[in-house]
């Protein structure tokens, strides 16, 4: 079969589906498709008058929840089935209508901020290729540099403050401690997850700032350097978990050999444990990376809020401001070029999460084909 | 997990030594504790204690601690102790040692005065030096010489009061200026771990074991500061949000319990002001999300487990789920603002806020509703096919009604999370600073039916409206004043409100998962 060319593969895939569609409809009560044939085309009427904003989306909505409901008495396997169907495909419509939004929200930005690169005007280079950000007096321009250089201050102390923390607890959930002190522990960093930015925000704007400003004699009290530790405590939990994860799905048999052979627990844990779910565990940090990343809040109450590159470059003793507290900040206040700006902002900060993202997946699911698919 | 470095087997005798180890430990557990408190301003530096300062007190202690570490590693070395040192310390602490080291060089050659270049040197040799020391003689001196002198260092410079409570360095250039106030507790904090983790490796024996004791010290720290920095975050949060929280409660009298704060708007007539408004809002929030998601989440959990063939399909819904969980709250709040306004009267308003939060709790009600979908046991299905039972009777009365302690946990869960977001309701469903008890959305009584399209309207929820982790930053971003009595108790007690909210979701969530657990144990 190694002759078949990919292409006669791809129709073949296409046959075999048709067919079991045929198949599938022949199977079916009549009444039934009619019913869900219904239900399925007004929603997605719905789904259109809605992205049109038409006044008149009730009336397919109506429909769709007329027909549902008849469908549910009458024919409730093949409704449940096509209903659940569709609320899988939601996942996909609102990543896809977010990439599609927020795009193009930031198109004028990216037009405006075009620059001539060998004399092809490129869109958007003007934001990467000069610092300035003032959206008010002339020149006004959009250079998204300085936010970019908050986000990658923040998030590297963050990151230094949740990445040897978050694995060390998870090392501890998962392989030292004992039973009863693990239930007390587990929920305990879960809890953490839990406290809202905006109270870690309060606390650093009300505490902290004040208190930095005295002990390091700060012109005024924000800092790049207790954001990231703040906004590290609250990576830190996205850390355990992730890392917990890929610790435990180290199967027992690993661990216990070497445990035989008479090495100490943390021989063990070096030796085996962590080399076998050391990409999980990376992929828990990047993870934790993209949190940091997109930590509003804290940032938002906690900084200065002037959009400058601090000088020298490393100086965590100033505090601008990140990409995500531009947006919340300038969010309201700012229309026409200003408001896509933010738009432009938000683009950054989705794409790199998502590369994020994606990477970690990409990361974990190759730690389960190693591990020999122990989901 | 086994715990063969505990079993009398492979140690019972508790030497002299490793009684002064172990004391050692103690004692860098204790000049971390109290360096913690001193960094803390619980105690000052400058305080007296037996007639010196703190600060020279801790010198001493850091003196006689990196001496104590030494001469454990000269003791082991010269054969008068049983231990098990390997040839090196490992590239792991040597790696560790070289970087303490460079950088006392190079902030000890910048005291003097040297240039950049200068002190880059300096660090690389001294450094250089301590990787050496680190790496090439046997263990029991390579873990422990570089990391005594680190402690006996530091214990000079306090001891001999050339860094102490009056010490003051201007950080040229960077617009900051060190205090003995910070150096000095930073200094015995990280002098007291270094010499900690070199007393409990001397106190395992070194070798595996020793390494076990020590790695051990450190997690264990770890852990320990997590947990205390979550209680006293809570607790400073309880503390500071009470006296506002509850102001003016009473037990009795015409209403039972009158509760001010929570039951009073912030108006003018208010004689207390209370948070109403905020609460119904982030309580209508938090309905109108969980409406919207938890259905959709549980239904596509159920189509990609049970009837989807696991290919191509489910792993882009499942990438798309994972992309949308990272995916930051503010971004949410962006997509809101463009795509959920304009179809909603083209203002802020509470059904957009609850839509994008139904956005962010879908992804979590999804991954939590999949897991325990698959974590029902096959032999459940298989038993109902074999009783001739159809799929999709099998899945509404077994595996749904199975996989419900899970999906209960993760929406409760996950509500607590979207509870306390404020960046995507900061963009799509603004709210006062202070709104009065009117303000409170009417959600119920607010649907009309009219003859032409839409033809259901709720004006309700087509108002902005606020919510406690909104009203919170917009009380922040007012400079923490306003039209009421006091502000700041005002704003503490809404922190501590919110907090509670949340807190009290997680609680449930936690305690639904050991119920029933228990239950399954049974």
């Amino acid at each position: 079969m190694s002759f078949i060319t990919p292409k006669t593969d791809w129709r073949d895939s296409i046959d075999r589906r048709l067919t079991r569609t045929q198949e599938f409809i022949d199977d079916t009560d009549p009444a039934a498709l009619a019913v869900v044939a219904v239900a399925m085309g007004s929603l997605l009427a719905a789904f259109v008058g809605f992205l049109l904003a038409s006044p008149w989306t009730a009336v397919p909505l109506g429909a769709f929840l007329v027909a549902t409901g008849y469908g549910w008495v009458r024919h409730q396997a093949l409704v449940a089935r096509a209903v659940t169907f569709a609320m899988t495909t939601v996942t996909l419509v609102t990543l896809g209508l977010i990439v599609v939004f927020i795009f193009a929200e930031s198109i004028p930005a990216f037009q405006y901020e075009s620059a001539r690169v060998f004399g092809v005007s490129v869109p958007g280079l003007g934001m990467f290729a000069q610092a300035r950000w003032d959206a008010v007096s002339d020149p006004v321009r959009y250079s998204l540099l300085p936010m970019i250089h908050g986000t990658v201050m923040v998030t590297a102390i963050a990151t230094l403050v949740a990445a040897p923390l978050g694995v060390s607890a998870a090392l501890f959930i998962a392989e030292i401690a004992p039973p009863r002190v693990r239930e007390l522990v587990k929920p305990g960093i879960e809890v953490l997850a839990g406290i809202p930015s905006i109270v870690y925000g309060f606390i650093g704007f009300t505490v902290i700032n004040p208190w930095a400003g005295g002990a390091f004699a700060l012109n005024g009290g924000s800092t790049y350097l207790f954001v990231g530790i703040v906004v590290g405590l609250m990576a830190l939990p996205t850390v355990v978990s992730v890392a917990e994860d890929a610790l435990t799905s180290v199967p027992d048999v690993m661990k216990d050999g070497s445990l035989a052979l008479g090495a100490t627990d943390w021989q063990s844990m070096t030796a085996i444990t962590l080399p076998a779910a050391f990409s999980g565990v990376s992929a828990a940090v990047l993870l934790g990376v993209g949190r940091a990343i997109g930590e509003t809040m804290a940032a938002t109450v906690m900084l200065a809020g002037v959009p400058r590159i601090s000088e020298p470059l490393i100086n965590v003793f100033y505090g601008y401001e990140t990409l995500t507290s531009l947006i919340a900040r300038g969010y309201g206040s700012a229309n026409g070029v200003h408001e896509s700006a933010l738009f432009a902002a938000g683009v950054v900060l989705f794409v790199t999460v998502l590369c994020l993202s994606l990477a970690s997946q990409y990361i974990e699911a190759r730690m389960r084909r190693r591990l020999g698919g122990a989901e | 997990m086994s715990r063969s470095t505990q079993t009398a087997l492979v140690r019972d005798d508790r030497t002299a030594y490793e009684a002064v180890a172990g004391l050692t430990v103690g004692l860098s557990g204790v000049a971390f504790t109290l360096a913690l408190a001193a960094l803390f301003d619980v105690v000052g530096i400058g305080d007296p204690v037996a007639g010196v300062s703190l600060s020279v007190v801790f010198g001493g202690l850091l003196l006689a601690l990196g001496g104590a570490v030494v001469g454990f590693g000269v003791a082991s070395r010269l054969g008068y102790v049983d231990t098990a040192p390997q040839p090196s310390a490992g590239v792991v602490a040597a790696g560790a040692f070289t970087a303490i080291w460079f950088a006392i060089g190079a902030v000890a050659s910048g005291a003097l005065g040297l240039g950049t270049v200068a002190r880059l040197g300096a660090g690389t040799a001294v450094g250089g030096a301590a990787f050496a020391a680190t790496a090439f003689p046997r263990e029991d001196i390579g873990s422990t010489v570089p990391a005594g002198l680190v402690a006996g260092l530091a214990g000079a410079l306090l001891v001999s009061g050339a860094v102490g409570p009056s010490w003051t360095q201007p950080l040229s250039g960077y617009n900051a200026t060190l205090f003995g106030d910070v150096v000095v507790p930073a200094t015995v904090l990280f002098a007291s771990l270094v010499v900690g983790w070199s007393a409990a490796k001397a106190y395992g024996g070194f070798g595996a074991r020793g390494r076990n004791v020590g790695a051990y010290v450190l997690i264990y720290l770890v852990v320990g500061s997590i947990l205390t920095v979550l209680v006293g975050l809570v607790a400073f949060v309880a503390a500071k949000g009470a006296p506002g929280l509850f102001n003016g409660v009473s037990v009795g009298g015409s209403t039972l319990v009158s509760w001010p704060f929570l039951t009073n708007g912030a108006g003018l007539l208010a004689d207390i002001a209370g948070v109403f408004p905020a609460l119904v809002g982030t309580v209508w929030l938090v309905i109108g999300a969980v409406l919207f998601a938890v259905p959709t989440g549980v239904g596509a959990a159920v189509f990609l487990s049970e009837y989807a063939e696991q290919g191509r399909f489910t792993s882009v819904v499942e990438v798309a789920t994972n992309g949308l969980w990272s995916t930051p709250s503010i971004v949410f709040g962006l997509f809101g603002a463009a795509f959920l306004i304009p179809r909603f009267g083209n203002q802020k308003s509470l059904i957009a806020g609850m839509l994008t939060l139904g956005f962010m709790l879908l992804p979590l009600v999804l991954i939590t509703s999949r897991e325990a979908i698959l974590a029902v046991p096959d032999e459940y299905r298989d038993a109902s096919a074999a009783l001739g039972v159809s799929k999709w009777q099998t899945i509404r009365s077994v595996v749904l009604p199975a996989a419900i302690p899970g999906v209960t946990t993760g929406v409760i869960l996950g509500v607590g999370r979207i509870a306390g977001e404020t960046a995507p309701i900061l963009l799509t469903m603004g709210g006062g600073v202070l709104p009065a008890k009117s303000a409170a959305p009417d959600v119920l009584g607010g649907f009309r039916l009219s003859a032409s399209p839409p033809f259901v309207s709720n004006p309700a929820l087509l108002e902005a409206t606020s919510a406690l982790p909104y009203q919170l930053y917009a009380l922040i971003t007012a400079g923490l004043s306003g039209n009421i009595q006091n502000p700041q108790e005002y704003a503490w007690g809404l922190a501590l409100t919110l907090l509670l909210v949340v807190l009290v979701f997680y609680a449930g969530g936690i305690a639904t998962r050991y119920y029933f657990r228990q239950k399954l144990h049974q």
